[in-house]
Parts: C-alpha cells; structure tokens; sequence
C-alpha cells in the first residue's frame, strides 16, 4: 500500500494554513525559511530569557564556525533539554554536520563508548556533565571539546543541505533489544517534522512547552522541530516538578506529552480542583505508548483535544496521527504521505518511505528489513475501510512503559546478574494487584555462592542486595518489585530463558 | 501541623495515584517502601511531588531525586523538615 493522504488532511484546517505546509528536503531549507520569515518572533524561552529566531540564527552561526562546516562529520550533543542544546543542534545539523544526540543521563563509560560506536569527531558539551568526558580525554584527545554555551563572533552561513545529507543520530532501543542509533537523513527529518503539522485547526504560531527531552525523537521532531517549522515559541520547561509553574507563566496552547503525564495532570486537575493545564491549551499530542480512550473523553470535556499518534524513531517519529481522536479513539490514525506499508500475514507492519531512516549505525542490521527494504516495525497492526490505522499487539521483547519510555529487559538485567550469587534474571512487566503496570524483577540465585549463609535468611539478602543495585539505576530502569525464585526459569531448546510476555 | 496529620493528607494524595483507590491505604505503615511496595514509577513520583507541594506549599529543592525516598517515613520527614 503506497500512501499519498496529503489531502486527506486538507478538511482539518482553512486552506491558507494548509498551503503553508510544504515539504522540504533539509533542515537548512527550513531554517532559511524560519529566520527570513519569523525573524523577530520568539523562537524560544528558556530560564527566563527569550531568544528570537534571528538571535538564535545569530548563535547558531557561531556554532557552525565552532564545529566546522568543512568535511561533514559526527557530532555529539550531550545536554540537558536547553537552549544551548538547540543553539548546537541547529548550528550541527546547518552545517552539513550530523548530530548525535547523547542523553544526558548516561555515564562516562557510556559517553565514552557512544564516541566510539558513532565516530564522533567533535563532542559539545553542557559544561556541568564535563566530569562525564574524563574517558574520552584520555582516550580520544583527538576529539574537538566544545562546551555547550560558547558563543563565537566568526559566523559562518547556513550550508545547503540535500534529503541525503545525514542529519541525526538518534537514541533507540530498536526491536531487537540493544540500545543503538538511528541514522535519519535530513529528508527523513523534514518528512517526520512536516508530518507533525497535519489534523490541526491552528498549528502555526503556537507556543509549545518542551517537558520531553530532546533526545527522544518525539521531544527532537514533533516538539522542537516542528514548532520551529511554525513559527511557534518553545518554552523549555527544565525541571519537570515545575511543569505546573511554567504553565502558568508561558500559557502553552500545544503540549506533547506521554499518555502517563496527560494522565498525571489530569490527576492533579481533579485533586485541586482546576485545570493545571492551563486555560489557553487546546490540543495535547500524545504518542510513545498507548492512549487510553478515557483520555480523550476526559480531556474533551475540559475543551481540549487530545490527538494520538503513532511513530517510532526509526521513521523519523510520527508514522500517523489521528484528528478524529474523538470519534475514532482507538485508532493511532491516517497515515502520513510518501510512506509505503506492507502489512504481514502475521499482521506486522514493515514500512519504507521517506520518513524511513538509513540504518542503524555501529551494531549489525540483520533482519530489520524485508527483502524489498522494508523496515520491519515488530508492531501488529489493521486498517479500517476508512484508512485509520490500528496497533493491535506487539511482538517485539522492548517494555514501552506507561510513561512512554522504552526499556530494553536484557540491558536492565546485566546490573543484576552482577552479583556472583545471581544465576540469572528476568525483567518484565507485570501488573500490580490494582491494574498499575510495572517492572518487576525475578532472580534464580546461584547456590553455590550463598552456602555460608542460613537459607532462611537469603532471599532477604539477596532482596536487599539488588534493591541497592535498583537504586543506582536511571529511574525509568528501576523495577517495583523483586521476586526470588526457587527454581530455574522455563528455557527454549537452545537453552535461553522464555520471556514472560504478560501483556 | 502533627506527623499524623501530614501523613494523612499525604495519604490522600496517594489515593489519587490510580484510577481506582488503592487497596489498603489506609493501612499503609511510614516503613513502606515507594518502589516495592507501592510500585512507584517515575511518572508517580512526580506526580507525588507536584501534589504535595500543591497540598503543602513547599517547594522540594531541585536536586531531590527520587533516590531520597525510600519509604513513605522519609517523605513525611522531608515535609516536616519544608514546614519547619
């Protein structure tokens, strides 16, 4: 099935906003065009200044000296959500360069091996994480430190960009467990970043407020990029604890959230009593994990549009979305154009379009794609006679949590099969008593190791072994609960342990 | 305002944390943990502090983490010490 639903799209705003959508082929494009048209217009708010498209082209022309735009090379970003980070973003991905977007959560040895894994040549910086770049000193002097909020008087233009141009590496736990890069061009970028304006009423000029982090394709694409796009202002909010507040103050009409905190603040709006959104909100755009359709019922009756979408980051973000959220809840909505869905006798879904991106970079490729080029989603999916698009399953091992974030199990359990007295381990997810999901964790221990010790007392130990090991763990790794099993894990022929797969 | 009193209307906070009430909350003890015991995420951690500084009106300082918490006590402790 070849898409082209452009104009399926056409009905959900007036027509000159929908003839200011057009396709481009590179973020440079679309950046000449942001600067010469929204110059004086807010582009983006953070820690209480604001910083105008032209201020930002101005820093961002800084950047491109900074980094080089000579012979395109890698570059890294290792930065808390900022306008730093977007200063460097820009000015990479202008420059012809391709930007690696690092978490900024991971530590020196992970640092260090993104380094390696993506051939970064020059690495920026928040200057608070520098003690995050001690490996890479000493092991890679070579690579270009530049700390994320230099500025620099030598400005050098925007440079021409083709849609073959690698534009970004991005952050996925892919579908076969590992954490690896994306590689998405920058015409997959432009199609990711166009495709976030369809199905709205109002998408231009809009002020969006930033709780995703950058880099997740959803905070990059949907959040930064097409508000950028639209002539929108981003405030960047950098504490979520403080979302409410920085609500308050930016009075944002478009948030994209996950479905767990348009959950959560609606949680709130009903403990306290008002909407802690904001009066001037009109439309959430929510995606990463599934939407229950008692959101959308809910925050319709507040005045707000709740929109579903679905995408991976593999397709440069959103694969469909869905403007009729209210009447079709289910659904993740109409596909976007110039993409090309195969669906399997299995009910897989494979895609290859522009959105698609050009492979994983530094682990093997094997078996992500058909014969044809087809990139293999690991989703189940049916469309309806009406075209809307519907995940009825999944068949990848990857935990999409209720907040969105992907967790690959195998990764999670090396901190736990750590300890000499740990055989093995499983992390899953699991359902508590009253519905809540979560990881849990079950261990079969290694006797040998535990001998010296009562048997009485060592699933205590064990227990309080791994709670510290949890607690040293990014919070969105850490499980609930902690089983210890007496017995083995049930195994495959080939001896690997079967997977629970409870939902 | 007592310790009792604070766990309380911390108790009525988390009542909110699911859509339908937790079971035994009233028989929740300050030794629970938030991870094992309540099945805390990260998204319910945050919802808890929004909540409490709303329901108390105190800030938590930025650099608090939910690696502060490990029982529902030391919440109720850090409360205390906010409305000192």
């Amino acid at each position: 099935m070849k898409f082209d639903t452009r104009e399926l799209f056409r009905k959900y705003c007036d027509g000159e906003t929908f003839d200011r959508i057009v396709e481009m082929d590179s973020v440079s494009e679309m950046w000449q065009r942001c600067v010469s048209e929204y110059g004086g217009r807010i582009a983006v708010s953070d820690g209480g200044a604001e910083h105008t498209y032209s201020e930002l082209e101005n820093d961002a022309a800084g950047f491109r000296t900074l980094v080089g735009a000579g012979e395109p090379k890698r570059v890294g970003i290792l930065s808390a959500n900022s306008y730093d980070f977007v200063k460097a973003y820009i000015g990479t991905v202008t420059s012809g360069n391709c930007a690696v977007t690092i978490p900024a959560h991971l530590d020196a040895a992970t640092v260090f091996g993104c380094c390696m894994m993506f051939d970064i040549r020059v690495l920026v910086y928040q200057p608070d994480l520098a003690d995050k770049l001690e490996i890479v000193k000493l092991k890679r002097p070579d690579i270009k430190l530049i700390p994320a909020d230099s500025l620099c008087g030598e400005k050098t233009g925007i440079v021409a960009c083709g849609p073959q141009t690698p534009c970004s590496i991005v952050f996925t736990g892919g579908t076969t467990g590992r954490s690896k890069g994306a590689l998405l061009s920058n015409g997959a970028v432009m199609q990711g970043t166009v495709n976030g304006c369809y199905g709205y009423p109002d998408v231009f000029f809009q002020r969006y407020l930033l709780v995703l982090p950058l880099t997740h394709v959803f905070g990059l694409i949907r959040n930064l990029l097409t508000s950028l796009y639209t002539g929108s202002a981003l405030f960047i909010c950098r504490n979520n604890k403080d979302m409410f507040r920085d609500i308050a103050v930016f009075r944002p009409t478009i948030m994209v959230m996950v479905p767990a905190l348009a959950e959560m603040a609606l949680t709130l709006s009903k403990k306290f009593g008002r909407n802690m959104l904001g009066d001037d909100l009109k439309c959430i755009i929510c995606g990463a994990a599934m939407v229950s359709p008692f959101l959308i019922r809910e925050y319709d009756k507040i005045g707000v549009k709740l929109l579903e979408g679905y995408g991976l980051t593999e397709t440069a973000n959103l694969v469909s979305g869905n403007p009729e959220s209210l009447s079709k809840p289910e659904s993740v909505g109409i596909p976007y154009p110039n993409q090309e869905f195969r669906i399997t006798g299995q009910g897989e879904l494979l895609i290859r379009g522009k959105n698609l991106m050009d492979g994983y970079v530094g682990v093997p490729e094997d078996g992500v794609y058909d014969d044809d080029g087809f990139f293999k989603t690991g989703d189940l999916v049916r469309l309806d006679d009406e075209g809307f698009l519907y995940i009825t399953g999944r068949i990848k091992e990857i935990i999409v949590l209720p907040s969105g974030e992907n967790v690959s199990p195998a990764e999670v359990e090396t901190y736990f099969n750590a300890p000499e007295f740990i055989q093995d381990s499983q992390v899953f997810e699991d359902e508590t008593e009253d519905g809540q999901r979560i990881l849990a964790l079950e261990v079969v221990p290694r006797a040998t190791e535990l001998l010296d010790m009562e048997p009485a007392a060592r699933a205590g130990y064990i227990k309080e072994e791994l709670e510290k090991i949890n607690r040293t763990l990014p919070s969105f790794w850490r499980v609930s609960r902690i089983t210890v099993r007496d017995s083995d894990f049930e195994r495959t022929p080939a001896m690997k342990i079967k997977r629970y797969k409870k939902f | 305002m007592t310790r009792q009193e604070i766990f309380n209307r911390l108790k009525g906070i988390l009542v909110l944390t699911d859509d339908s009430s937790r079971q035994g909350i009233d028989d929740l003890e300050e030794s629970a943990s938030l991870m094992t015991d309540l099945g805390f995420s990260s998204v319910t951690m945050l919802y808890m502090v929004i909540a409490i500084e709303e329901e108390f009106g105190i800030r938590f300082d930025d650099n608090i983490g939910a690696a502060d918490f490990e029982t529902l006590g030391d919440v109720i402790s850090y409360i205390e010490k906010k409305l000192a």
